[in-house]
């Protein structure tokens, strides 16, 4: 069997009375990609912010590459790499000097810390304005710019927060080929996001919160299979997603309600 | 087709937009943190209220003696006296308005004649423009009480100055907007403001010194100002005092004038907005030649003994002082609060006190000052990280090393400032004597790094974002000056009952020992808070978070 990336029992994030994240357990295998679904408000996020020390959980745990997160986040840190939500960018350093500086919180030697970040902004077309302050780069250099920071030190698994958000085809193109290094590393990638094709077209794993709860977890094919049943028929992952989240029908717009469009 | 059946004239307009930004503060105000917002609102209502009626009766009584004395001329200076405030006054509160930006409209199905006007009309509702009026209206009462003659002249007078002022006012505002909405530009004016209000301290002994001088030639250069729309409005009136009808249309024709040319321009300015002005931050993608990156110059290993993650720190922070306009230019201010106070207090010439202060006070006090005005940042250190703090709780690092690097550039700008300043003191009032002066730099190490814990514990307790080059709500947590001021105030008597003590024991020797003692012991204790503000940086890493990412 292979190794776990990501385990987590009875995760569980509480905001005042409203329960985020409802003990949730997950079980994501090394080098896996793996796509966690949900629509809005439905927990993505805070369960990604838990999973990289960005929010501490109410209750449950948490276990990454056999370490646990609570008792040892420096040692998990380390081999985690993170695009957390807004991308966590110092937005008045240039990008060389932001991949210098992660490279360097991440413990990286400087003349490693150059190399890795020289190469990294030239593979991801970064290179060409070497004075722009990061405040001044376009959405998708600045995602381009954050998948670098995030894979610098070479992590063991990758925490991506809608990577491929308000981005263009061509700063697509960049991130997927990233990733897709990565993946030929063995590297493991939890990815959130909202189009579902990107998610069908790259994950070979997935898992649908909703609620607050794990409604869904597996593979793509052991998810089709699962809506099917047994008419055999090939569900796209769009329909898996609805069939799931939208069963009870209150996801669903109600279009007779708009007297006046008709 | 969409279904309107008919645009709405621009009174209903101008109505649903007063109605919108109403409904904008009352919903602002419904957040808790805004509540605090309601009670400073009515505070400045009353001030302002107070300020408006006072100043109205001081117009009324000006118009009064000027008209009944028999010197409406000098009506101009009361209409140059408005004509300041209501171009001035809006630039020094754009940091209080409403956020709601008038460019939006821009949206809606409305013509350019009708966008003009509500622009003017949003211009009338400024606090400057209503104070404004309420002195016009008021002066012209009391002139006309004082010469019921002059009432068509000034009524006539002050609609043109009041449609001259707003026409200018939203120009002015309006090329604001056009240059400020590149950041760079932002930055540099921030940091002129505050070298201007750094400037203007120095003007008063300026004037002491050269008032005398520069008299007869501001004398000559006031009749120049005749030509100007304020001396024009107090010109037509004074004619129209002495019934001096072709006197008072000639100036008023002038006047006239001044409003067309500013309409006209303010047209083109509304109708560029109208065609959709392009102000946005991020240039145009070009091609460029490609190359390869240039290394990051890290200015060679003068940091190699720190552990690479506060050494990363360190240099981010310097990287960040640089390139903040505001915090960098108030590194300025040290040697030059030192210049000014030593004028007025100190050295030879004072120009405030006629006997020069001793530096055996004035020198700790000085650096007192100085040391509270360069650590008031420290109290939210974390105010310019953005969304950036995330990368310290992503990356597997102790909090502990960020505070050390952050603490550690302070520390160095601190001690590079307070040198600079100790330079300007002894050239220009000279040093105190060398127990005293020991007894101050060791106060300083006590009093600085004493605070740093506080600060720290102060930076992660009530975290406050603030933008780079922007006066727009850009305002600290109210706990955390508080808490600056407290700190430094106890920490300030400590250390003047030390001094003191030493006066009082007949051993000028006593406080530089006291001092060097709680030096060492501040520094023992910063190391041992180091931990549990690590910790508590965990616990409060989601307000530091939601706070800076916002």
């Amino acid at each position: 069997m292979s190794e776990t990336a990501i385990l987590t029992e009875k995760l569980t994030r509480r905001f005042g009375g409203l329960i985020a994240v409802d003990g949730i357990d997950l079980q994501v295998a090394a080098g896996q990609f793996f796509g966690f679904l949900g629509p809005n408000g439905a927990g993505k996020s805070t369960t990604i912010k838990m999973l990289t020390g960005l929010l501490a959980p109410s209750s449950g745990r948490m276990n990454l590459l056999g370490v646990d997160f609570t008792s040892n986040p420096v040692e998990v840190k380390r081999q985690i790499g993170v695009v957390p939500e807004g991308m966590g960018l110092f937005e008045r350093l240039t990008g060389s000097e932001y991949l210098h500086f992660v490279g360097q919180m991440y413990g990286l030697d400087r003349a490693t810390t150059r190399q890795r970040s020289e190469e990294l902004l030239e593979f991801m077309q970064l290179a060409d304005r070497p004075k722009t302050l990061v405040a001044d780069y376009s959405h998708g250099m600045q995602k381009k710019l954050a998948l670098a920071a995030a894979v610098i030190h070479g992590p063991r698994i990758l925490f991506l927060d809608e990577p491929f958000e308000g981005v263009d085809a061509l700063a697509a193109g960049a991130l997927k080929a990233l990733l897709g290094r990565m993946m030929e590393r063995g590297v493991t990638i939890f990815l959130t996001s909202h189009v579902l094709e990107i998610v069908e077209r790259l994950c070979s794993h997935v898992a649908i919160i909703h609620k607050g709860r794990l409604v869904a977890q597996g593979s793509l094919e052991e998810l089709r299979r699962g809506v099917a049943g047994d008419s055999g028929t090939t569900q796209t992952l769009e329909a898996i997603f609805l069939s799931i989240v939208g069963q009870d029908g209150t996801e669903r717009p109600q279009l007779e309600e708009l007297s006046w469009l008709t | 087709m969409a279904d309107l059946v008919r645009s709405p004239g621009v009174l209903a307009q101008i109505k649903l937009i007063a109605r919108l930004r109403w409904r904008i503060l009352r919903n602002g105000l419904r957040r808790k943190n805004n509540r605090m917002d309601l009670i400073g609102l009515i505070f400045a209502s009353v001030f302002a209220s107070i300020l408006v009626l006072g100043l109205s009766g001081a117009f009324y009584a000006g118009g009064y003696s000027f008209v009944s004395g028999g010197h409406a001329s000098r009506m101009a200076f009361l209409f140059w006296a408005i004509f300041i405030f209501w171009q001035v006054f809006p630039v020094f509160v754009a940091g209080f308005g409403s956020s709601f930006e008038f460019r939006t409209l821009l949206r809606f199905p409305i013509r350019l004649p009708a966008f003009y006007l509500i622009g003017l009309a949003y211009g009338l509702a400024d606090f400057s423009a209503i104070a404004a009026i309420c002195w016009l209206l008021s002066m012209a009462a009391g002139a006309t009480v004082a010469q019921p003659s002059v009432l068509a002249a000034l009524l006539l007078v002050v609609a043109a100055f009041v449609a001259l002022n707003v026409t200018i006012e939203r120009l002015l505002g309006s090329w604001f907007e056009r240059l400020f909405a590149r950041r760079r530009t932002r930055e540099i004016f921030v940091g002129l403001f505050v070298l201007s209000m750094v400037a203007l301290q120095f003007l008063s002994p300026f004037l002491q010194r050269y008032g005398k001088t520069l008299q007869p030639m501001i004398l000559r250069w006031l009749p120049y100002l005749s030509v100007f729309p304020p001396s024009l409005a107090g010109n037509t009136i004074a004619r129209a005092a002495e019934y001096d009808l072709g006197g008072a249309l000639l100036s008023f024709a002038g006047l006239l004038a001044y409003i067309l040319v500013f309409s006209a321009l303010l047209w083109q300015r509304f109708a560029v907005q109208y065609r959709g002005e392009e102000l946005s931050e991020t240039s145009a993608p070009v091609q460029q030649a490609k190359r390869r990156v240039t290394p990051v110059t890290e200015g060679g290993d003068a940091l190699s003994v720190l552990s690479p993650q506060i050494a990363a720190v360190v240099r981010k922070e310097f990287r960040y002082l640089t390139r903040n306009g505001f915090a960098f230019i108030t590194l300025l201010m040290p040697p030059l609060l030192v210049l000014l106070f030593s004028s007025q207090f100190g050295g030879k010439h004072p120009t405030v006190s006629h006997r020069s202060i001793s530096p055996e006070m004035f020198f700790p006090g000085m650096m007192a000052y100085l040391v509270l005005i360069l650590l008031a940042p420290a109290y939210n250190s974390f105010a310019y990280e953005g969304r950036g703090i995330q990368t310290y709780f992503t990356s597997p690092v102790r909090f502990r090393n960020v505070l050390l690097g952050k603490n550690l550039l302070l520390v160095t700008v601190l001690a590079v400032e307070i040198v600079l300043a100790i330079i300007v003191f002894a050239f220009r009032v000279g040093l105190p004597a060398q127990p005293r002066f020991l007894a101050t730099l060791a106060a300083i190490v006590f009093i600085v790094v004493g605070q740093l814990s506080i600060a720290n514990w102060s930076s992660l307790s009530f975290p406050r974002k603030l933008e780079f080059g922007q006066m727009r709500n850009q305002r600290q947590s109210g706990i955390a000056v508080l808490l600056a001021f407290g700190v430094q105030i106890v920490l300030g008597g400590i250390s003047t009952l030390i001094l003191f003590a030493g006066k009082w024991t007949g051993n000028p020797w006593l406080p530089t020992e006291a001092f060097a003692f709680l030096a060492a012991a501040a520094v023992a204790g910063y190391v041992a808070a180091l931990d549990p503000l690590d910790q508590l940086a965990q616990k409060k890493k989601e307000v530091l978070i939601e706070t800076l990412c916002r």
